[in-house]
């Protein structure tokens, strides 16, 4: 009988049925295309604030400051350097999944035209192997992508060829295609121009030429003065501050904490263990600014998922109470011919969450959707599902249903039938 | 006159009579005009927030005298009277010098700290910043090279503008990390290190922290260069471009969400404002049964749903721009300008998805006959 009337209701009334599955579909699609696309945000910004550059810096640990003042620098031959062999380790600390890109420099002071200038050997597009296996193409290209190119960028074959800053180009009247010749010491080299380029910074005065030329003009073959390093880190908290005062001071469950999370100054930590000798900084300017701008976009999707949720909730539980508050007729009806409030009740209520129920399924489906919709458009990129979103939705929808049924349910238990069967 | 207040009389009887339907109908249409209203006044701040909020990255924009040449304080404070006072996070002065200390050549900047702090909001201090005349800030690398210590005083040794030779002793008041060349100097006010080279008036940078973007930071640049012949400005391209593309995004991601929610929204206002006026079947029998015509049924919802979409609309502006307003206190700690033009769009969103909502229904319920729905189905 109970099932009877139950199929009966959704025969006779699949009209209203359908409409009320159809709006709690909205509701809960709503739900999880908000809840994937929040979980998921702090990756995406992240992500997508990787494009001011690199966060990290690894130099030689005893470099001395003198090297960025006015020219006072090597030939002493005390000069610290990097070993070129020891970047594909920075693929093998804990969190090295975490670093996008590398770029190792090799700067030096060379003569042109009489004068001095910079100049810089470094990686454009290196592809390299890591001892993971996992192969990489990692540069400046991919680095500094604020930089505007006057003609095309160095590769990492063009050892004959560099890249000069507007700044340079300017004093020194080159333009690309030229041929220029530099003098370190006693060597010699003659690059063509590629490109001359415009960074609204110091680099605007230096010369750029890949990491081979460099190193032999310099007579430093495997070696390289500084490593810029770009990873996606967590914004930073008391602990991290505490930590990058000294990691020593930690306890060891908090040590521990502190370095299975990809706190800047954790991975800062680990590079210099990696790396021999070496002394890995966070740039203040990128990885404090990261972590601000993350926390604040990921509060507002907060919020913004909080009104989409309460919003639909609130849609879905109004039209539950409508739809059942419009049946005092039938249920009226049912009470007159001697059904319990219990019967009456759970009919309502089988009824309501077999719609729900469905209505919630169809919605999960078309939020995924959703959710992969908005992560194509903005991020270009999917929006990684996140697992607890199904519990959270069913939920969600089952909860708002029963709530939404209950000032409902409340009326027709209290209504007295002859009352609703002979007003109306 | 007597018609239409009996128009007016229904409409608002059958809202009044029923009002479980009326709430139901009401806090539908509210809460799709909340969204509406709120999503809308957020995404049209979050470019102003998010520009100033991405200041973060420090300077956007460097003033620099002409080769050879220095600036003036005079020169300083015009440039600042071009900068427009709203969008100015704050403009750091700033002089370098070649000092000795512990016979070790280092660089000393003198700048206006409340400025700098301004500027360069990601500056790590330990310690505090120079608040007076007689204390200095190192670098950390300088810091760590002469092995000084927040407190201790150090003394600093230079040539002057007359080339003859100064000493001066200053306190340690703080240590500077910032992971970038900043590390290499040593930071003092800028009255501190005129009086120290004994000359004044010879800044070589400006930086400017400005929270404009794209067009109207570069045509202010060139308002800058235009304005004199002895100053250069140009923009910080990693901190101007860099922005560019993280604002493009983030505005993309707030505009799609929105979009998204409002859509679905308004869906689901439709379906049960749909839901409330197909329950009404009965009624519309009656009328038709003592002669109203198809069309004065429709007017009448048609009335109904337009009076109660602009209720909805008013109450929806209202809670929407407190919750707008919440939300842009507690993620950038400021307040939202009330956007006027919402107040039209909102409450016409909300009249359009009523009315629409009301008239589909309609179409088969005034095609009824009247005597089978009065009987009961």
């Amino acid at each position: 009988m109970f099932f009877r009337m139950i199929r009966g209701t959704f025969t006779k009334q699949l009209g209203k049925m359908l409409l009320i599955a159809f709006t709690i579909a909205l509701g809960a699609s709503l739900a999880t295309a908000m809840i994937n696309v929040m979980m998921d945000v702090g990756n995406k910004v992240n992500a997508e604030l990787k494009t001011y550059g690199a966060n990290i810096t690894v130099s030689p640990k005893g470099a001395s400051i003198l090297s960025d003042l006015y020219g006072v620098e090597e030939g002493t031959g005390d000069d610290e350097f990097l070993s070129e062999e020891a970047l594909p380790k920075l693929k093998t600390i804990f969190w090295s999944y975490n670093i996008v890109d590398f770029t190792p420099y090799l700067k030096g002071r060379v003569t042109l035209d009489e004068s001095d200038v910079m100049l810089v050997g470094t990686w454009f597009d290196h592809h390299m192997e890591t001892p993971s296996g996992e192969s990489l193409d990692t540069g400046m290209r991919e680095m500094k992508t604020w930089w505007d190119i006057e003609g095309e960028w160095l590769t990492d074959d063009d050892d004959d060829e560099c890249m000069v800053g507007i700044g340079a180009a300017q004093k020194y009247g080159i333009a690309a295609g030229d041929t220029i010749t530099v003098n370190k010491g006693g060597s010699s080299a003659e690059y063509t121009v590629k490109a001359v380029f415009d960074t609204g910074s110091d680099e605007d005065d230096y010369i750029y030429t890949t990491l081979k030329a460099a190193q032999e003009l310099f007579g430093r073959q495997g070696l390289i003065s500084s490593i810029e390093v770009s990873a996606l880190t967590t914004p930073d908290n008391e602990l991290s501050k505490r930590a990058a005062q000294d990691p020593q001071s930690l306890s060891a469950a908090d040590w521990e904490t502190w370095y299975c999370t990809a706190y800047v100054s954790a991975i800062c930590y680990q590079i210099e263990e990696a790396i021999p000798d070496c002394s890995a900084k966070a740039i203040r300017q990128v990885a404090d600014s990261e972590g601000a701008i993350l926390e604040k976009i990921q509060l507002l999707m907060i919020l913004i998922t909080a009104l989409a949720l309460i919003g639909s909730a609130l849609g879905i539980m109004n039209l539950v109470a409508a739809s059942v508050m419009e049946r005092s007729q039938e249920i009226g009806l049912l009470k007159a011919v001697g059904a319990h409030d219990i019967q009456v009740i759970g009919l309502v209520l089988t009824e309501i969450m077999l719609t729900a129920v469905l209505g919630g399924v169809l919605g999960y489906i078309a939020g995924m959707g959703l959710a992969q919709i908005i992560g194509m458009t903005v991020f270009s990129s999917s929006i990684a599902i996140t697992p607890v979103s199904m519990p959270l939705v069913a939920v969600l929808v089952l909860c708002v249903a029963l709530i939404g049924s209950i000032p409902a349910i409340r009326m027709l238990v209290k209504m007295n039938p002859t009352e609703v069967l002979h007003s109306n | 006159m007597k018609r239409s207040s009996f128009y007016f009389k229904m409409v608002t009887g059958a809202l009044l009579r029923k009002r479980s339907r009326m709430l139901v109908a009401l806090l539908a249409i509210a809460v799709g005009a909340t969204i509406v209203s709120g999503l809308m006044t957020i995404y049209y701040d979050i470019p102003r927030q998010l520009t100033r909020e991405l200041r973060s990255y420090g300077a956007n924009m460097v003033v620099t005298p002409a080769d050879g040449t220095k600036l003036t304080y005079e020169e300083i404070e015009t440039i600042r009277a071009l900068l427009p006072a709203e969008n100015t996070v704050g403009t750091a002065p700033y002089r370098y010098e070649t000092v000795t200390l512990n016979s070790q050549p280092v660089t000393a900047a003198g700048t206006q700290m409340n400025e700098a702090a301004a500027t360069s909001p990601y500056w790590n201090i330990s310690g505090e910043w120079a608040a007076d005349d007689s204390s200095i800030m190192l670098g950390s690398k300088v810091a760590q090279l002469v092995n000084a210590k927040v407190g201790q005083n150090v003394e600093l040794e230079a040539d002057n503008g007359a080339g003859e030779g100064v000493k001066n002793t200053y306190t340690v008041s703080g240590i500077v990390e910032t992971g970038g060349s900043e590390e290499n100097f040593i930071f003092m006010t800028d009255t501190a290190l005129d009086s120290f080279m004994g000359d004044t008036d010879s800044f070589d940078t400006l930086e400017c922290s400005i929270s404009l973007q794209g067009d109207e930071l570069s045509g202010l640049a060139e308002r800058i260069n235009s304005s004199s012949d002895r100053v250069n400005a140009r923009l910080v391209k990693r901190v101007t471009e860099s922005e560019g593309t993280v604002l493009t995004k983030l505005q993309a991601l707030i505009l799609i969400v929105t979009i998204v929610i409002i859509v679905l929204t308004m869906i689901s206002v439709a379906t049960t404002m749909t839901a409330v006026v197909t329950e009404r079947r009965r009624e519309i029998g009656l009328k038709k049964a003592i002669g109203a015509s198809n069309r004065e049924i429709t007017t009448e919802f048609l009335g109904q749903g337009i009076f109660l979409g602009v209720c909805g609309g008013i109450l929806g502006v209202v809670l929407g721009f407190l919750f707008a307003q919440y939300v842009s206190n507690s993620v950038f700690f400021r307040s939202v300008s009330f956007i006027w033009g919402l107040v039209p769009v909102t409450i016409l969103s909300s009249v359009a998805v009523t009315a629409v909502a009301c008239l589909i229904p309609m179409r088969s319920a005034t095609n009824i006959d009247p005597a089978l729905v009065l009987k009961g189905e």
